[in-house]
């Protein structure tokens, strides 16, 4: 706590770098609603700039955060409402930094890569909106920033999905809406709750997360697990977790490609990442209560979600209910509450954002060129264009979790982890990747193999501008796939210090492992170096203690 | 001379990211030259660092070299590393060895493809992926490896994505494969959980203290996974679909390479297995004999040349799995080398024979080839003469010692292995005879000379006349349609002309190979003869890495001469019956090939026929329960709130004594309430 | 009047008194010269006088009431002519949210009468008399003046909603209103005679006292009378079910009418309220605490469900209006501070909100006050962009938008209650702001809906003749939208006034209820 309040000090002094991070964004969309709708190309420029340079600020904030650290950086905090302690009060770590770089990644893609059909003013204005409210999620350290953040996030995406959505939208944007509110409102009086509780315990009231989160205990176990209940509902439908997912194939299918990119990409990510900061850090005795629940559901969604997706006619549909598969298995991480598996999580978080993201994007290419997704109406697409097809099967593979890509590395952690906590439920998901396999192959073959008909004879090749949103993707896909250490080192801190914090507030252990490997690795480590000797030594320095698992644990401990 | 290990898959790799960036640019033939000096450059590494291992003695025959470090997580933590050891290093030099062969073949068999450079990307990057599984030093790297070959196999065998076939094909063997996958994944958790790691020096270091239950669970998880990978019994359906693919792909992936690499896998974690309930291996030795005998009882009755030749191939990996399971991992590893070799060479004979014939894959529009495919003809009798396991042909040795584990294991199993035996000798010599003796059926039109096959490809016999018209490009991997193929446009693949065909031999780069690994698989023997322990170099050699698991025979010296000589004899019975059948008979009523075995026991129809019903009305279940009950649910709430306000809405009659009486009504209550409550309380 | 004035001689320094006085006697003062000048003036003027006259008084007003509230601190807060009128933070803030809603209506009807060619000044007089009937109401201490201040406030609103001679639902909604009124105002004399029986005055502190030190040994008359009165403060805030007046009065009285009954008629209700119910009677709470919470709840859940079913946008606006009465009975049912000073935040915000929404509704009614239906309201956004971002800003808060005002309201009642130890009161508050959203959405999504498919072919309902926007009406809706923008992002100062404010009279105690 000291160390936030030092660092609120520092705050006031540096460049607010992450309050710039939110207003820039938002600033930007007040400027380009003031322009005039006679000039889009003014606007899209605009827009453009703006975002790359929010973009290049999340760069700046990952250049800045530096590794190794637990705690939150790069704090600030200003008073809003003094009376009910509530304050503007951002920070970022190793959980948040990468939502942050992929947020401000995707959204100057979307708006090269999905330009509005009509009207591009207010849609780029919408557009940058929506960018300040996700990052304002990410960063806020204060309940009400939260939910102000988390709610203001629905009035961007409604006007988006209503106003340049597909045929449905009307529907769809007014269930995306009244659907996400309805779980808001047990947020709110569970916030609400929350706060006062923990002000008639402690005498003074506060809206401050890391402030009523550092003081467990000052709320009562069993009214804290109501009020994990009221949070995780809300994150639940935002997630969206079976049986609360209905909402999205709608809004998925509805929104324009820019929406769906935004949708898949950063927003469902709010719910998952609100588990994360006001589930286990805001609650830990509570989730580990619910863990086992949480698990299960987040298994069930895995393999119901991928099945469900093998069904669809609609290609933006199967893509959809392949999200509510990722995002089952980004649930199985979470509450698996081991290291590996929540760092699996967050990595996927950011993998589900590119791999969704480039698919709804190339998903709508496909429908810009056909006026269709139906996938009967589509053919033999590889024939006509090959590379097109090419980088449709990287991102596919990326998504199916082929290993050397992105998507692996997270489901891999994950699986893994929950295997250590919860090994039935990770058995069952990892089947959910036979079935992944199944859905995203089959809809390939159907679309991109066999002799085109007339109709699709004409399916334009991959155009210049899109190879260009692509290729940083694609670029991502490959690296996070190769080499997510850079990724991982800097999540590691975060993580094991939010499992202590778990540990410490409940009665649940992290399941420690064997201790042979780590011994005899580093055995075989001094053997690689001179020359590899053979194994045999492994054997006998094998048996060794000092488990790394338990050891990097307490190692945070301090740290953090 | 070991850190150039790293250097056997970084080749392919290069080779693999140079063409893809400027393949199209290279084009036909150069693209296909840089692929296979990128593959054969990495044989040459891969021969150094066998020349540095041999360098050193048993013990410290094993180098592992970290590249960087993957995956850190916790206490997890995997890197991109590799393990140079015997084992690895074998595999290495056969997989490298054969696929620059089958390069070089490939570039005469995909010449004048519209794709020609594509397939050679994908061929590079499966030989890197295949190194990698090899070359990993932990199950992970493996398993990158183990994905990226299966992969591969999906983008080549539906290379020619046009055709149906070739599409569903190449899902099929990915899927199917994915299955197997998902057993390797939980065998890796489960070994990470006891060991606390996954690097195989772990393994072999930590084996030891694994509980039982724990060991025999992580070594049937991985059965499921390699029993998936190598097209074992119940997984092997996808096999023969993939031989839609280019019969190069067959040759490299789909009988030398990918499918071994269960049995690579299972003898690389020999010591886990070693570890495992006794009953375990006995598993692995039945699957594998089971499945041998069944490929085998297939085989015998497939016209196509190549299904012939993919049944055979599930059978010899049969054969090896039963050698894994009778402790034989020497044999395993020995059969695998020997049959990459032999069985290679038959496929690779087998494409040169459908190129020189047009494309005709099917053996009855074939026979008296002998003489105007004469390398072809002659490498490929050698290669009939090894499988057969006629003495001294290397199939002879490998073959005859799994035989002989396994006699040691159980002698029901090897009944089964020499009952299979007889069987391999017959439908292979049925194969030789019909492709290259007897009567000529490719100098007349199809009708005349193969009446039923006519039939089937919807040819109303008689009209003798059509020419083919233009090249194929698609392909029915040889699932007659009713329709006449002839009449579309075009000719799928494995499809030849309908007249008469005047048949060549191949060019010199495809003949070439065929050559060099006739020798190979004439000579294959040699690594490993039973005579003295001398001449059993290739146990020598593996035996720091299988020593854990390693049977060691119990069995008379007497007992092995006998059994040998009883296979041979097997071996030569099964070709006496094939000549009689075959070879004397006309063909004209089909002999020995009923319909069940021709449909493979109705295994694979049976299994469609369920994913196609029950299991596609499961699914479509769920879907509609998600649109109709819990989306329902939603909406049902709207519905809900509508109709309350609806019903209420009536209350608003607009009369100002229906309000008034609202009015007092509420004011009764409310008075009630607070004056019952003030009075009780 | 006269017999406020008898008592006036009565009194040694009546200055204090006048000073104390001073916001009621200037909207009086105010409407008495423009009854007298009325006359005189031409009925059609280039400027509207009668409004700006209305404007000036109210701002005079407002500024009586800051000067009287700056001095608070020394003279504190107190009641003078005989305890019947009490001077303190929480009238004071009142006034001044009245009077705020005296100027929107003021300067709305303006444009209005010119638009309906009723041109006069007798709709300001009402507005004037109406709003001192308001000030009365909300700084009374004595039972008697709060009931005078109600049938001053009344009388003159049923009047004004009759407004328009030539619509017939005009004058059926003032009369339904007016007989409706008079029978709910029976019910709260009534009440007030009960209370007078029990407890022997009418004067609030004296109740409040007599409370505190004696115990009744039947105390079924003093809450009757309590029920009562409760019956008549229900009909004025239009809490179900006592609301049904609402919808048909909202849909026929003109708009800017409806916009002051919404907000300052509303304002005077809940003041009374307030200072009879939860100050004075604080120490029967739990006696009435569950009745309130009855209230909330139906007020609650008609005025969402209601509303769901709704086409005219007036009508949706009045089911609107009793689902925020029942968020306002919620911070009423918390009877703490907090839940006072949330009510009158939540009362603030709200006179704006519903000032600037109606504000915009009139705007778009058009000639004959009588374009509010769904269909007029479809693709509003490209013939006039700028009034439907306004109203998208308006619904958007009433919807309880954060960063608007009307989302702090909310906010505020919620944790009052939720302090007050009931979380479901919240949580059904909050669920039915969900249902409501509906209708918000449905009005935004009618304007908005881009270009729709199928319902493209037919013209647009109404002639797409853009809609000439007089200034005074320009002015409100811009003040209206920048105070609910500014106050969601800075609530510091407003949320401070509110409760600096409440009165200290409160029986504090944080222990929830049961």
């Amino acid at each position: 706590m000291s160390a936030v309040l030092a660092a609120t000090e520092g705050a006031h002094a540096t460049f607010p770098l992450l309050t710039t991070l939110v207003v820039l964004p938002a600033a930007g969309a007040l400027v380009v609603g003031l322009l005039s709708k006679r000039r889009p190309e003014l606007c899209r420029t605009v827009a453009l700039l703006v975002s790359v340079l929010t973009g290049a600020l999340t760069i700046a904030t990952l250049v800045a955060f530096e590794a190794g650290g637990a705690e939150f950086q790069m704090v600030e905090q200003y008073s809003w409402i003094r009376d009910l302690g509530i304050s503007w009060h951002l920070g970022v770590d190793g959980i948040s930094l990468f939502l942050l770089v992929m947020t401000g990644v995707l959204f100057p893609i979307a708006i090269i890569g999905a330009p509005a059909p009509h009207d591009e003013k207010p849609f780029l204005a919408w557009l940058l909106l929506l960018e300040a409210g996700c990052l304002g999620v990410f960063l806020a350290l204060d309940l009400f920033v939260f939910f102000v953040m988390f709610e203001i996030v629905l009035v961007p995406m409604y006007f988006l999905i209503s106003g340049w959505g597909y045929a449905e939208r009307r529907y769809a944007s007014m269930k995306f809406f009244l659907y996400t509110m309805f779980g808001s409102a047990f947020m709110l009086v569970g916030l609400i709750a929350t706060a006062v509780l923990h002000g008639r315990a402690t005498g003074q009231v506060t809206f401050d997360l890391v402030t009523i989160a550092s003081q467990q205990g000052e709320i009562a176990t069993t009214t804290a697990r109501w009020l994990f209940l009221a949070f995780a509902i809300a994150f639940a439908i935002k997630v969206p977790l079976f049986p609360l997912h209905t909402w999205l194939p709608d809004a998925h299918t509805q929104a324009p490609t820019a929406g769906s990119v935004i949708l898949a990409g950063v927003m469902l990510k709010l719910g998952t990442y609100g588990f994360l900061r006001f589930g286990l850090y805001l609650f830990p005795e509570a989730s580990a209560w619910f863990a086992p629940a949480m698990v299960t559901l987040g298994t069930v969604g895995v393999i119901y979600g991928a099945v469900v997706a093998t069904m669809q006619k609609d290609l933006k549909r199967l893509v959809a209910y392949s999200s509510v598969a990722h995002l089952g298995f980004i649930v199985l991480g979470t509450f698996s509450l081991t290291t590996q598996g929540l760092e699996g999580s967050v990595l996927q978080m950011v993998n589900h954002g590119i791999s969704t993201g480039a698919l709804f994007l190339l998903v709508g290419m496909i429908s810009d060129r056909r006026h269709t997704r139906e996938i009967a109406a589509l053919k033999g697409l590889q024939k006509v264009a090959p590379v097109f097809a090419g980088v449709f099967t990287v991102v596919m593979m990326s998504s199916l979790g082929l290993p050397g890509l992105n998507g692996f590395v997270g489901e891999f952690l994950i699986l893994l982890g929950s295997f250590t906590s919860a090994r039935w439920w990770s058995v069952v998901a990892a089947a959910g990747v036979i079935l992944a396999a199944l859905y995203l192959l089959w809809a390939y073959q159907r679309t991109f193999h066999g002799e085109p008909d007339p109709d699709n004879e004409g399916f334009r090749e991959i155009s210049l501008r899109e190879g260009l949103v692509m290729a940083p993707l694609l670029g991502l896909i490959v690296f996070l796939g190769v080499y997510p250490k850079p990724v991982l080192e800097r999540i590691e801190p975060s993580i094991t210090a939010l499992v202590a914090h778990v540990e410490g507030n409940s009665d649940f252990r992290e399941p420690a492992v064997d201790k042979t490997g780590p011994a005899a690795r580093s055995d075989v480590y001094a053997e690689a170096e001179s020359q590899g000797e053979g194994h045999g030594g492994a054997g006998t320095e094998g048996e060794g203690e000092a488990p790394a698992t338990d050891g990097g644990a307490h190692d945070e401990e301090g740290g953090g | 001379m070991l850190e150039l290990t790293w250097l056997i898959p970084a080749l392919p790799l290069a080779g693999f990211v140079v063409l893809m960036v400027l393949g199209r640019r290279l084009g036909e033939p150069l693209a296909g030259w840089l692929a296979t000096a990128a593959v054969g450059g990495s044989f040459v590494a891969s021969a150094v660092v066998f020349v540095g291992m041999l360098g050193r003695h048993g013990e410290e025959r094993a180098f592992s070299q970290v590249l960087f470090e993957w995956v850190p997580a916790g206490g997890f933590s995997v890197d991109v590393g590799f393990l140079a050891d015997p084992l690895s290093v074998t595999m290495c030099l056969f997989i490298t060895g054969i696929a620059t062969l089958i390069h070089l073949y490939a570039i005469g068999y995909m010449h004048g493809d519209r794709d020609f450079s594509k397939f050679f990307v994908y061929l590079n990057l499966f030989v890197f992926s295949m190194l990698m599984l090899v070359l990993g030093d932990n199950l992970l790297v493996t398993f990158l490896g183990w994905e990226g070959v299966g992969a591969c196999s999906y983008f080549l065998i539906s290379f020619w994505h046009t055709s149906d076939a070739n599409a569903s094909a190449g899902k099929k063997a990915f899927v199917t494969n994915r299955v197997g996958d998902w057993g390797y994944m939980v065998a890796m958790f489960l070994t990470f959980t006891a060991l606390g790691s996954i690097r195989y020096v772990d393994i072999q270091a930590g084996a030891g203290g694994l509980a039982t239950t724990t060991a025999t669970a992580i070594t049937l998880l991985l059965l499921v996974g390699a029993a998936g990978k190598s097209a074992q019994l119940p997984l092997f359906v996808w096999l023969p679909d993939a031989m839609a693919g280019p019969t190069p792909v067959s040759a490299l992936i789909h009988a030398a390479t990918m499918v071994t690499s269960g049995v690579y896998l299972l003898t690389r974690m020999n010591p886990v297995i070693a570890v495992g309930s006794d009953w375990v291996p006995t598993v692995i030795a039945v699957v594998g004999a089971a499945t041998a005998l069944f490929a085998a009882t297939v085989a015998v009755a497939q016209t196509d040349i190549k299904k012939v030749l993919a049944y055979s191939t599930i059978s010899q990996l049969g054969y090896m799995f039963l050698a894994v399971g009778s402790g034989a991992y020497v044999a395993a590893i020995f059969h695998m080398v020997t049959h990459a070799f032999f069985k290679a060479l038959l496929f690779l004979g087998s494409g040169s024979v459908i190129h020189g014939l047009g494309d005709e894959q099917d053996m009855r529009r074939m026979g008296a080839l002998r003489k105007l495919l004469p390398v072809t003809s002659a490498t490929f009798i050698v290669g009939w003469l090894a499988i057969a396991g006629v003495p001294p042909f290397s199939g002879f040795w490998s073959k005859d010692e799994i035989l002989l584990y396994a006699w040691d294991l159980s002698p029901a199993l090897w009944a089964v292995g020499f009952v299979t035996a007889i069987l391999t000798a017959f439908y292979m010599s049925r194969q030789v005879f019909l492709t290259f003796f007897g009567e000529a059926r490719w100098d007349r039109p199809l009708a005349e000379a193969a009446p039923d096959l006519a039939r089937e490809r919807g040819v109303p016999a008689g009209s003798a006349d059509g020419e083919a018209e233009g090249r194929p490009d698609g392909d029915e991997a040889a699932s007659p349609t009713v329709v006449n193929v002839y009449e579309s446009g075009h000719l799928p693949h494995g499809v030849g002309p309908l007249g008469p065909i005047q048949p060549h031999e191949s060019s010199w780069t495809m003949t070439l190979p065929l050559v060099v690994l006739a020798v190979l698989a004439v000579a294959g023997g040699a690594l490993q003869l039973p005579f003295t322990s001398g001449t059993k170099r290739l146990e020598h050699w593996l035996e720091p890495v299988v020593a854990p698991g390693e049977h060691h025979l119990a069995v008379a010296t007497g007992t092995k001469w006998a059994l040998a000589a009883v296979a041979v004899v097997g071996g030569l019975v099964g070709i006496a019956a094939a000549v009689a059948l075959y070879l004397r008979r006309r063909r004209a009523e089909q002999p020995a090939e009923p319909a069940l075995l021709a449909r493979g026991w109705y295994y694979d129809s049976g299994l469609a026929a369920f994913a196609g019903g029950p299991g596609r009305i499961a699914f479509d279940t769920l879907a509609w329960f998600d649109r109709t009950v819990v989306d329902g649910a939603v909406n049902g709430v709207a519905w809900l709130v509508r109709g309350t306000g609806g019903g209420l809405r009536r209350t608003q009659s607009g009369f100002v004594r229906a309000y008034a009486g609202f009015v007092a009504f509420g004011a009764v209550v409310v008075v009630a309430v607070m004056v019952f409550r003030g009075v009780v309380l | 009047m006269m017999a406020l004035l008898a008592e006036l001689q009565s009194i040694e320094t009546p200055g204090v008194a006048w000073a104390a006085l001073s916001p009621f006697l200037v909207l009086v003062g105010g409407a008495t010269l423009l009854l007298g000048a009325g006359g005189l003036l031409p009925r059609r003027t280039k400027v509207g006088w009668p409004a700006l006259w209305t404007v000036a008084t109210a701002l005079a007003a407002i500024v009586a009431a800051v000067l009287l509230w700056r001095d608070l601190p020394e003279s504190g807060t107190r009641t003078v002519v005989r305890g019947a009128y009490a001077v303190d933070g929480f009238s004071l803030f009142l006034i001044v949210v009245i009077c705020v809603g005296l100027i929107i209506g003021a300067l709305l009807t303006d444009g209005y009468l010119r638009r309906e060619d009723l041109e006069g000044p007798e709709p300001s007089i009402l507005f004037l008399v109406s709003a001192a009937g308001g000030v009365i109401m909300a700084s009374a201490a004595d039972l008697i003046v709060l009931f005078l201040g109600l049938e001053i406030l009344s009388i003159a609103a049923y009047v004004l909603a009759g407004l328009h001679r030539r619509r017939m639902r005009s004058g059926e909604a003032a009369l339904k209103y007016f007989v409706l009124g008079g029978f709910s105002s029976a019910f709260f004399l009534y009440g007030i005679a009960l209370v007078y029986g029990a407890t022997g005055t009418t004067n609030m502190v004296g109740i409040a006292e007599f409370l505190a030190t004696n115990r009744l040994t039947d105390e079924g008359l003093l809450l009757a009378g309590v029920g009562l009165m409760l019956v008549g403060f229900g009909f004025k805030v239009a809490a179900a079910p006592f609301h049904a007046w609402t919808p048909d009065v909202y849909q026929g009285a003109p708009s800017p009418v409806v916009a002051f009954m919404a907000s300052s008629v509303k304002v005077a209700g809940f003041a009374g309220m307030l200072r009879v119910i939860v100050v004075t009677f604080s120490t029967h709470r739990l006696d009435w605490q569950p009745v309130v919470y009855g209230l909330a709840v139906a007020s609650l859940v008609v005025g969402a469900v209601l509303a769901v079913v709704q086409t005219d946008v007036k009508r949706m606006m009045a089911y609107s209006s009793i689902n925020h009465a029942g968020f306002v009975l919620v911070a009423v049912a918390a009877a703490s501070t907090d839940g006072i000073s949330a009510a009158l935040f939540y009362l603030a915000t709200y006179t704006l909100l519903v000032g600037g929404t109606f504000g915009v509704v009139t705007v778009l009614g058009r000639k004959g006050d009588g374009h509010h239906s769904l269909e007029d309201y479809r693709g509003l956004a490209r013939r006039e962009p700028l009034l439907a971002a306004a109203l998208v800003v308006f619904l958007l808060a009433q919807a309880g938008t954060p960063l608007t005002s009307g989302f702090l309201a909310k906010f505020y009642a919620v944790s009052a209650i939720v302090e007050a130890g009931s979380f479901w009161l919240g949580l059904v508050a909050m669920l039915t702001a969900v249902v409501s959203a509906f209708l918000y959405l449905r009005i935004i999504l009618s304007m908005y809906g881009g270009p729709d498919d199928g319902e493209e072919a037919g013209p647009p309902a109404v002639p797409a003749r853009r809609i000439r926007v007089p200034l005074a009406a320009k002015v409100t809706i811009a003040l209206a939208l920048m105070a609910t923008v500014g106050i969601g992002v800075v609530p510091d100062p407003l949320t401070r006034t509110a409760r600096d404010a409440t009165p200290d009279l409160v029986a504090e105690d944080p222990a929830p209820s049961p």
